[in-house]
């Protein structure tokens, strides 16, 4: 084996995807753009590179010097990347923004932890709706997107909680030990954060109402004010009218990593892939890079969504097949009846495809420019065989 | 959808873990400490038992649903977990040593050489501690024993897990500061328990009242 060009897997986290993965990625990303250009959302390229002001992804970003000197960082993240670009290039344009995007987001991992350092999302951004029909369009946009690529959509899948009614669970306490608590219960410690919220004089009935919330059975606590979170579900499944379907779980204790959102959060899970999609309210961050907008949107991480519907037992719809044509001695017939084939709307290839993607092929060979032979003897002329194999 | 699966730490944490689910009413009668059954199905709840410090890789990965593991673990993995309930058993602390004998003269290296050495078995708490308290060391990490090193010239001080510091004493150390305290904690996976928090519920509450009443 000649090793002199160096490793052949690629670097810790990142892996190479092949062309049937890729391929079944590929009926997942188109389902996901038809769906959001549906609900008049338009697709935009962010950069690959940021500078490294804004940190989103606190200390977990690819990052190095630029030959200038500057601090520039793989994007972690392309919620803040539309922020800026939406702050920047927007900023006269004050009206309603959607704003959709399907590209890879880098996250340093730590070593042998078997973490993915490069992620796929597919998401949308609504810049400058406020309000609970935005939140509820955006909920329901994520369902439909994961219900059109095939996932089933059942009551715990999507997760919903809220920051600012969160927040409002320690409102007796002081600015600063409300902040703290916050701040272990984004770090998932929410025993220490119970108990750090106790010892800073929290009543005995607003602690446990807090208890409730976040270690109690989820959606039985309508105590601790999850009323706001059900209105928004039950509007946003009027995106189905009539239909008894009863996706979307109230949850308080629903806090994610990403530190910049402001109000209504939620996730979308799978029992065998994890969280699948996660996103929420943001209404400040635009405003780190210039005015201040109202904005909502969610990412879908498409490996992720790939994995689910694996386990879900997921075909992608079927391409139709290729046709290998094997040559006749005659060259300039077979590049025309080729030709022929496929302006009849067939999918050909002259010899033989080795790496096929799980794609089903016929095998046919040259007569002339309009007649082929298929291996089971039948003579077929082009148009024909075209109308018969054709989508 | 599968049992919810449980991690449980082999070792010290293990008969106090067991003690405190059989008090809740979880049958955990097809667990037997230093058995060779490391999987044991049965029942609503399926049991993993695994190194303390692969608990948290487990529950992280979410090859596990919850866990009971100490908070020592979590400091050191940085594993990203959800901590629901503080179980009181398993105390022990992080703490700084250096030989009883030379912590001055240690003191006066540091400000002679600008830089110390520190053993220790747990490099992630000890480079955060230090780097908090701005003080410039060299970690030296070593599998085991680290309350050796200073005897043997291999690090200054060390940074070190402790119950009762017998084994500091025993070897002629002295804590010079406590970094962090740690219990036993029941943890969970962080799509899991958003998923099956109903099933998780009932466990966390019935715990949580155990672990403040003893």
């Amino acid at each position: 084996m000649n090793r002199e060009s160096g490793p052949i897997a690629p670097p810790r986290g990142f892996r190479d995807i092949l062309p049937t993965e890729a391929r079944e990625l590929g009926v997942i990303e188109q389902t996901l753009a038809e769906t959001f250009a549906a609900s008049g959302f338009t697709p935009l390229h962010p950069p690959l590179l940021e500078y490294g002001t804004v940190d989103p992804a606190k200390g977990r970003r690819i990052q190095f010097l630029d030959s200038d000197g500057s601090l520039v960082a793989l994007r972690p993240d392309l919620t803040t990347s539309v922020a800026r670009l939406v702050a920047g290039r927007y900023r006269d344009m004050t009206g309603v923004l959607r704003l959709s995007y399907l590209a890879p987001v880098f996250r340093e991992e730590p070593a042998l932890s078997g973490g993915s350092r490069e992620v796929l999302q597919a998401g949308v951004e609504l810049v400058g709706g406020g309000g609970s029909l935005a939140d509820a369009e955006i909920l329901a946009l994520l369902v439909e997107s994961l219900e059109r690529c095939g996932l089933p959509v059942c009551e715990s899948t999507v997760q919903v909680g809220d920051i600012r009614l969160l927040t409002g669970l320690f409102a007796t306490l002081p600015d600063d030990a409300r902040g703290e608590v916050i701040r272990e219960l984004r770090q998932g410690d929410i025993a220490g954060g119970l108990r750090r919220a106790g010892a800073a004089g929290m009543p005995a009935d607003k602690l446990r109402r807090a208890t409730a919330a976040l270690t109690g059975v989820a959606g039985g606590v309508d105590g601790a004010g999850v009323g706001e979170i059900c209105r928004v579900i039950e509007l946003a499944r009027d995106r189905w009218p009539g239909s008894a379907k009863g996706w979307g779980a109230p949850n308080l204790a629903l806090l994610p990593a990403l530190p910049y959102y402001t109000g209504i959060v939620f996730e979308a899970i799978h029992p065998d892939a994890g969280v699948v999609a996660s996103g929420g309210r943001y209404d400040l961050l635009i405003g780190a890079f210039g005015e201040p907008r109202p904005a909502i949107g969610f990412a879908i991480d498409v490996l992720q969504l790939h994995r689910a519907l694996f386990a879900e037992s997921w075909q992608p719809r079927s391409q139709r097949p290729l046709l290998l044509l094997r040559a006749s001695v005659d060259e300039r017939a077979t590049m025309r009846c080729a030709a022929s084939l496929r302006a009849g709307g067939l999918a050909v290839a002259m010899g033989d495809v080795a790496e096929r993607a799980g794609r089903a092929v016929i095998r046919a060979e040259v007569i002339d420019e309009r007649l082929v032979k298929l291996d089971d003897g039948r003579v077929a002329e082009a148009a024909a065989l075209a109308r018969e194999m054709g989508p | 959808m599968r049992p919810l699966r449980f991690a449980l730490a082999q070792g010290l944490l293990l008969s106090d873990a067991l003690a405190a689910l059989r008090a809740i009413g979880v049958d955990v009668s097809g667990i037997t400490p230093g058995g060779r059954r490391l999987v044991v199905a049965g029942g609503e709840i399926e049991f993993v038992l695994a190194r303390p410090s692969d608990i948290a890789t487990y529950v992280e990965r979410g090859a596990a649903d919850l866990g009971i593991v100490g908070k020592d673990v979590l400091l050191e993995t940085g594993a990203k977990v959800i901590e629901l309930a503080e179980l009181g058993f398993g105390a022990c602390r992080f703490v700084v040593a250096a030989p009883r004998e030379a912590v001055e003269r240690s003191l006066d290296e540091y400000r002679h050489l600008g830089t110390l050495e520190v053993a220790t078995k747990y490099p992630n708490v000890a480079e955060r501690h230090f780097r908090a308290r701005d003080i410039a060391v060299e970690i030296v990490k070593v599998s085991g024993s680290a309350e050796v090193a200073p005897l043997v010239g291999l690090a200054d001080w060390i940074v070190d897990l402790v119950a009762t510091g017998s084994t500091l004493r025993a070897n002629g150390l002295a804590v010079i500061e406590e970094i962090a305290s740690s219990t036993a904690r029941l943890v969970a996976n962080p799509a899991s328990y958003h998923l099956r928090r109903r099933e998780m519920a009932p466990l966390v509450e019935r715990l949580a009242t155990w672990a403040a009443a003893r």
